[in-house]
């Protein structure tokens, strides 16, 4: 795990979320802000997800493996989940259900950081 | 105005559909909920169940309310709400007596769970969650109720 890609990414949901709440108070549905945000958040989520699954193959491995790995795999699909999720919501609280996402996201990368730096045991 | 990047204008919810509107953001929170405290809770008791077996059987049945939480509030109807309505009952009950038993009894409670400390370890959302969660299902309640509607069949 990169932390200051890690550091980016969580930048980035953080602006998803804030483009989400933003809709929501000024009563809108989603648009192309947030599928752009949204976009560039799993674009560097794939990324970050491949490194990983590099250094694993590479002989890292973290000490709770299984944990480690459905994290990685939930959190690429999380920003998937919150865009169709939202796009089916005709209110303005469409964007709130993709700043969940955004921020379970966020929260879950941090979890990652950690169950990475802990090995062997 | 329908090409601006924060999207169109949006009608208002309407309706008393649980998982529409406000009740979308909560089922949404609902099932990462449920989902992490559930994933939690089978390799908690699948590898080491022996360390501390009340807060791994705590996190289960926690997984469990929240799950029954998000399909009835996913799922509406009269039978949904009520669901939804027993599982936020249980789930508020339950933050608040694991919160105070982990407060007054760490020693109890040597791995935390998702309702130790009030669920301090989850930013509180555990606790405020089934407070919205009944707050959403009686304004429902009152709107069929002003609609003159008998509620959902």
């Amino acid at each position: 795990m990169s932390t200051p890609l890690v550091v980016v990414l969580t930048v980035v949901a953080v602006a998803l979320a804030g483009v989400g709440a933003l809709s929501t108070v000024l009563r809108r549905r989603i648009g192309t802000a947030h599928l752009a945000v949204a976009g560039v958040l799993e674009l560097l989520l794939v990324v970050q997800g491949v490194l990983a699954v590099v250094r694993l193959v590479g002989g890292h491995r973290p000490a709770e493996l299984t944990t480690f790995a459905a994290y990685l795999g939930s959190v690429v699909l999380l920003p998937i989940a919150g865009v169709l999720w939202a796009r089916t919501e005709p209110t303005r609280w469409a964007g709130t259900v993709l700043g969940v996402a955004a921020l379970t996201v966020a929260v879950m990368l941090w979890r990652l950081v950690d169950l990475w730096a802990v090995t062997g045991g | 105005m329908a090409d601006s990047p924060l999207g169109g204008p949006a009608p208002e919810p309407t309706g008393t559909d649980t998982a529409r509107g406000p009740g979308r953001v909560l089922v949404a929170v609902y099932g990462v909920f449920a989902l992490a405290a559930g994933a939690r809770a089978v390799v908690q008791l699948a590898v080491q169940f022996d360390e501390a077996p009340v807060a791994y059987l705590l996190s289960a049945v926690a997984a469990v309310v929240y799950l029954v939480a998000t399909v009835g509030l996913a799922r509406g109807g009269r039978s949904g709400r009520r669901t939804a309505m027993a599982a936020c009952g249980v789930e508020l009950a339950g933050v608040l007596v694991v919160g105070t038993l982990s407060l007054l009894d760490p020693a109890a409670f040597p791995d935390a769970t998702v309702w130790s400390g009030f669920g301090q370890g989850y930013g509180y959302v555990p606790l405020v969650l089934p407070v919205l969660g009944l707050l959403w299902l009686r304004h429902l309640a009152e709107l069929d109720a002003t609609q003159g509607r008998p509620g959902p069949g």
